[in-house]
Formats: structure tokens, C-alpha cells, sequence
């Protein structure tokens, strides 16, 4: 008898043995391989694919109109600095600097699904950087004011009167913007940082939120 | 990284296309493992014919052991895989009723298609039974509706509640389906045998 | 009784490879769709559909199939329904391919053909009863439930296997 042969003969007589081994091996092997941490949060496909997306961004248009409606469903968060804030920012914003984002205080703003978070900087930088890492962690109603607080100045607090040749909607969209803008408390179209002066000092006790204080 | 469907890798309109050939591979696999023949099911219950408990001991394992070497390999993200909920009563209750009616009809659902497919009568009856048997709980719905929905514990996995490794777990299952398919082998060489 | 023994043994796959081919499609189903197989959930639909036909209003009332019926669609449009058509199609395939393919009823020489479609008949009406109130029948509920470790579906073919074995000794004449 070859050896060859002794060995064939071994496996099929022994086919189920050699089988059940090797399952019990693979299993075996999923005990005995290193494990690792996984990356919390939503898939890195979901994050791209929520990333190129606009559909996080709402404009200052949109905004406007929320807070004149006192929607009771907004959050808005301040991404800038302590000092910037208490310089100015829309009323009853939450002032949340983007490096204590994800402290413990402030967490309870942003990982929630009561409030549309709107999150807003002096350009859609800081908010954009705010909203990538809460959308990585997988937060939910997160969205970011398109151009942030210069955009803001630039269409309600001093809306650009609209050329002749320009369709009714952009007339329509004007006076809106020049009634937003003084509702907001700005009579003139001046480029004048007033409004509001918030002396709020961050209040973070509570997610409620005061009614809308402005100028009417 | 999978599942595809839920994901959106996977146009959704794929879907019935991927329903039909699944599940024209779940037939070809039932059928010709001799899961079309009643008796052949049968025997399971009278120790000569163990083909039903080494499928489905076989495919558990294998599914099991796959599916988590998937989530390892970051192929799949097993929490997001569909797990049914567990209500205790109802699944108790439930599964006893099917043994009765497995033991009188010889055939559960899915092996009632493909026995039917094939041609069996018996296996076209125990559907109509079937269709019979649905239309009998949705008219006694709310008399059976408490113990539907009683005892809801929620989604949970085995892991949630012997508070194991998975790993361990899939482990000492398969060694359990290993054992049960030498016991059964040597059951069977005590009993009787039955042609069919 | 030699030559029906050899029958036996090689007419179909082996139980361990048809085992292994079938935990690879669970894999593949859940990765592809993510979630398991199963079969009364088609034929759950189809009684839905037919009692949505017949009596749309009583259908409608009724708290159970009201679940299962949504505005500007049919109950038949579902992912299981299609799945079973697929089930239908394989299995003749395979019937086909090895010419099994014979219109008769199987039953165990002790018994007339009769004994078997009654006996047939009950059993698929418990089956069907007790898949609705288990939320799934063997396939959807065991072994698609097994696969992620669910614990209904363990307690599920527990439940179904160890009822078996108790009652069993009540139906030998029909299978021994």
C-alpha cells in the first residue's frame, strides 16, 4: 500500500471527524482572535454620503422665518468663542465654543431628538466642523445656517435692495428680509453690529427655551 | 459594508430580483436535501432519519460562525441585522402548537412549498391548512391578542441574556450541534429502519 | 429491500453539505437584505389580500390584518411573497433536475391517502395558527433567529422540536 493511498484512505474514512475538526476550529477561531474596538458612531459610507449632502444646511431666509414664528422646535447654538458671543448673536442662541463640543455640559444639547439644532459660526466653518463630528457619532437633527452669522448680516440685517430687472420673487423676498430685519431690531440698513444685546451669559441649565425677544 | 438593501449599496428596486433568486436557492437547497418529503421529515421525531436536524444544525452553525467572522472582518455590522422580538409566551405557546401540527402534517412551511412544488398532494393540503390556520388567528385576534403580545422582551440575542461572549457562545453551539449529530447517528443505528 | 436502501441513501444531497449550502444563503441574505428567510410570512400575505378582495371593510376592522394592509398597495407586494415564488420555482427546478416530479400523495403504507390529507390538513392549520402567534414558522422564525442568535428563536424551535418529541408517540402510525 503507497502511502498516498493510506492517506486518502484515512480521509474518507474519517471524513466527518476531519469535518467536524474543522468547524470546530473556525469556531474556535473567532475565540481566539484579537479583538479590537470598533468605531462608535455611523458607518464611514453614511458619513460620506451625509457629508456631500446639503440637505444639513437651512439659510438664513429659512431661519428667519423660524425665529418670527417662535417655532418652538429650534435650537440654535453658537459655535464661536465666549467672547464673540456675548459681542453678539441671535436671540436666544446657546453659546457652545466648538472645542467643548463634546464636553459633558454640553452633550445634552446636541445628542437629543426633541430640537432642529441649528448650529452657526461667524461663516458655515466652525458649524460644518460641529456638525461632521456630531453626524459621525450619529446625532440626529443636526443642521447648519448656510454662511453662517455673515450671511445673516448680509441678507437680513442689511438686505441688498434688488436691480430692476430682477423677477417679483426677489422684491417679495426683500421685504420680507427688510421686516425680518426689523423685527431683529434694525431699522435702517445700516451695517451696524447692534441688535440685541445679549447679556445672556451662557444658560445652559435647561434646553427650554426662552420666547423670542427682538424688537417689536 | 453590508447589508446592502438597508444600506442603499443596493438600488431597492433590486429587491424583489433578489427576493426570487434567494429564495429559488432556499428551494433547490430544501428540495434536494429530501426536505419535500414528508416522512423524510418525519423521522426525526422517531429516530430514522436525522436529515432534518443535521440541516438545520449544520446551517445555524454555519450561518452563525459566517456572519460573525463577516462583522469581524468589518464586512456586515451584525447590530444592524434584523433580530426578531422575543415574547416569551407567545413564542413558547406558538412553537408548541407548530410541533403538534408538525407531527400531524409532516411538513412546516417552507418544506410545504417545496413538497408542493414537486407535486405532492399532501403537501398542497397542508397549505390550504396553513392559509385556513392564518385566517383562524386573524378572526381570533383579539381573543389571542393578549398572549400575542404578552411578555415583549424586546429584541434580545442570546449574548443579552446569558451575558456571554459571542464567541464563547458560537463555540459551545457548535460543539453542542457536533455532539447532537453523533447522538443522532448513533440513535439511528439502533432503530429500526423505515423505507419510504 | 437492498436495491430501495441504496435508493434512499443517495437520492438526496448529503445532509450535512444541503446544511452548509443553506447557512452560506442565510449569510447571503442577510448581508444582502439584512434580515433572514422565511415562508408563512407569503402565505400571510395572501390571506390578507384575498380577505382585503372579499370583505374590504371587515379587513379593515379587523386589528390584525389592518397591520398588513396599507393605502394604494397590495398586501402582495412584499419582499416574502416574492421569496416563496422563488421557493416554488427551486424546488421544481430540483424535483426536475433529479425526476422527482410525480403528482401523489406520501404517506406510510399503514395509512389510506385519505388519513394523510385530514391528518395534513390539521397539521397545517395548527402550523399556520402557531407561526401567526410565534411571529414566524421554522424558517423565519428558527432558523433565521438562530443565525443572529436570537433568543426567540431559540426558545422558538426549542418549543417545536420538544413539542414534537412529546406527541410524538401519538402519530407513530402515520410515519412508522
Amino acid at each position: 500500500m503507497s502511502k498516498r493511498y493510506k492517506t486518502k484512505k484515512f480521509i474518507v474514512k474519517r471524513e466527518y471527524q476531519i469535518l467536524a475538526f474543522i468547524l470546530v476550529f473556525i469556531a474556535a477561531g473567532l475565540v481566539l482572535l484579537p479583538k479590537y474596538k470598533k468605531n462608535e458612531g455611523i458607518m464611514p459610507e453614511l458619513f460620506v454620503k451625509n457629508a456631500i449632502s446639503s440637505e444639513r444646511y437651512i439659510s438664513t431666509d429659512q431661519l428667519a422665518d423660524k425665529i418670527i414664528n417662535q417655532d418652538p422646535s429650534v435650537l440654535l447654538i453658537d459655535m464661536r468663542s465666549e467672547k464673540e458671543f456675548n459681542e453678539f448673536s441671535l436671540p436666544n442662541a446657546i453659546n457652545i465654543p466648538l472645542k467643548n463640543l463634546l464636553d459633558d455640559d454640553y452633550i445634552g444639547y446636541i445628542d437629543q431628538d426633541i430640537y432642529d439644532v441649528i448650529l452657526f459660526s461667524n461663516d458655515s466653518f466652525y458649524a460644518d466642523q460641529a456638525w461632521m463630528l456630531g453626524n459621525r457619532l450619529g446625532f440626529k437633527n443636526l443642521y447648519v445656517l448656510k454662511g453662517g452669522l455673515n450671511e445673516w448680516f448680509n441678507t437680513i440685517i442689511n438686505p441688498k435692495y434688488p436691480d430692476e430687472t430682477m423677477p417679483r420673487e426677489a422684491f417679495k423676498l426683500y421685504d420680507f428680509r427688510k421686516a425680518a430685519g426689523i423685527y431683529f431690531g434694525v431699522g435702517a440698513p445700516k451695517t451696524e453690529k447692534k441688535a440685541a444685546p445679549t447679556k445672556k451669559v451662557i444658560t445652559v441649565k435647561k434646553k427650554k427655551k426662552r420666547a423670542a425677544e427682538g424688537g417689536c | 459594508m453590508g447589508p446592502l438593501i438597508p444600506n442603499g449599496l443596493i438600488p431597492v428596486e433590486w429587491n424583489y430580483v433578489i427576493a426570487i433568486l434567494i429564495g429559488m436557492a432556499f428551494g433547490y437547497i430544501l428540495e434536494a436535501s429530501g426536505f419535500s418529503s414528508s416522512r423524510k421529515l418525519a423521522g426525526v421525531f422517531y429516530g430514522y432519519d436525522f436529515v432534518v436536524l443535521k440541516v438545520f444544525f449544520t446551517s445555524a452553525v454555519v450561518s452563525v460562525i459566517g456572519l460573525y467572522y463577516l462583522d469581524y472582518l468589518n464586512f456586515l455590522d451584525i447590530s444592524q441585522l434584523y433580530v426578531q422580538p422575543t415574547y416569551l409566551w407567545a413564542a413558547i405557546i406558538g412553537g408548541m402548537i407548530m410541533g403538534v401540527g408538525f407531527l400531524a402534517g409532516g411538513f412546516c412551511p417552507g418544506t410545504s412549498f417545496c413538497g408542493a412544488a414537486i407535486g405532492k398532494i399532501d403537501a398542497i393540503v397542508f397549505i390550504i391548512g396553513l392559509t385556513i390556520g392564518i385566517f383562524v388567528f386573524a378572526e381570533a385576534f383579539t381573543f389571542l391578542e393578549p398572549l400575542f403580545n404578552s411578555s415583549n422582551l424586546g429584541h434580545i440575542t442570546m449574548v443579552d441574556i446569558l451575558d456571554i461572549s459571542p464567541y464563547w457562545f458560537i463555540l459551545i453551539f457548535t460543539i453542542i450541534a457536533i455532539g447532537s449529530f453523533v447522538f443522532s447517528d448513533w440513535v439511528r443505528s439502533k432503530v429500526k429502519k423505515v423505507f419510504y | 429491500m437492498k436495491g430501495k436502501k441504496q435508493k434512499n441513501r443517495h437520492v438526496y444531497w448529503n445532509p450535512y453539505f444541503g446544511g452548509f449550502l443553506l447557512g452560506l444563503l442565510i449569510i447571503a441574505t442577510f448581508y444582502l437584505t439584512g434580515r433572514g428567510l422565511g415562508a408563512s410570512g407569503a402565505i400571510k400575505s395572501g390571506v390578507v389580500s384575498m380577505v382585503h378582495t372579499v370583505a374590504p371593510t371587515h379587513a379593515e376592522n379587523n386589528a390584525y390584518y389592518s397591520k398588513f394592509i396599507k393605502e394604494g398597495e397590495s398586501p402582495l407586494n412584499n419582499w416574502l411573497v416574492f421569496e416563496a415564488i422563488g421557493v416554488l420555482l427551486g424546488a421544481f427546478l430540483s424535483g426536475a433536475l433529479t425526476g422527482r416530479l410525480k403528482l401523489k400523495v406520501q404517506h406510510s403504507p399503514k395509512i389510506s391517502s385519505r388519513r394523510r390529507l385530514i391528518f395534513a390538513l390539521a397539521g397545517g392549520l395548527l402550523f399556520g395558527l402557531g407561526a401567526q402567534i410565534a411571529r414566524g414558522c421554522t424558517s423565519g422564525a428558527a432558523l433565521s433567529g438562530m443565525a443572529v442568535l436570537s433568543v426567540g428563536g431559540f426558545i422558538t424551535m426549542i418549543a417545536i422540536f420538544g413539542t414534537g418529541f412529546m406527541v410524538a408517540y401519538f402519530f407513530r402510525k402515520n410515519w412508522i
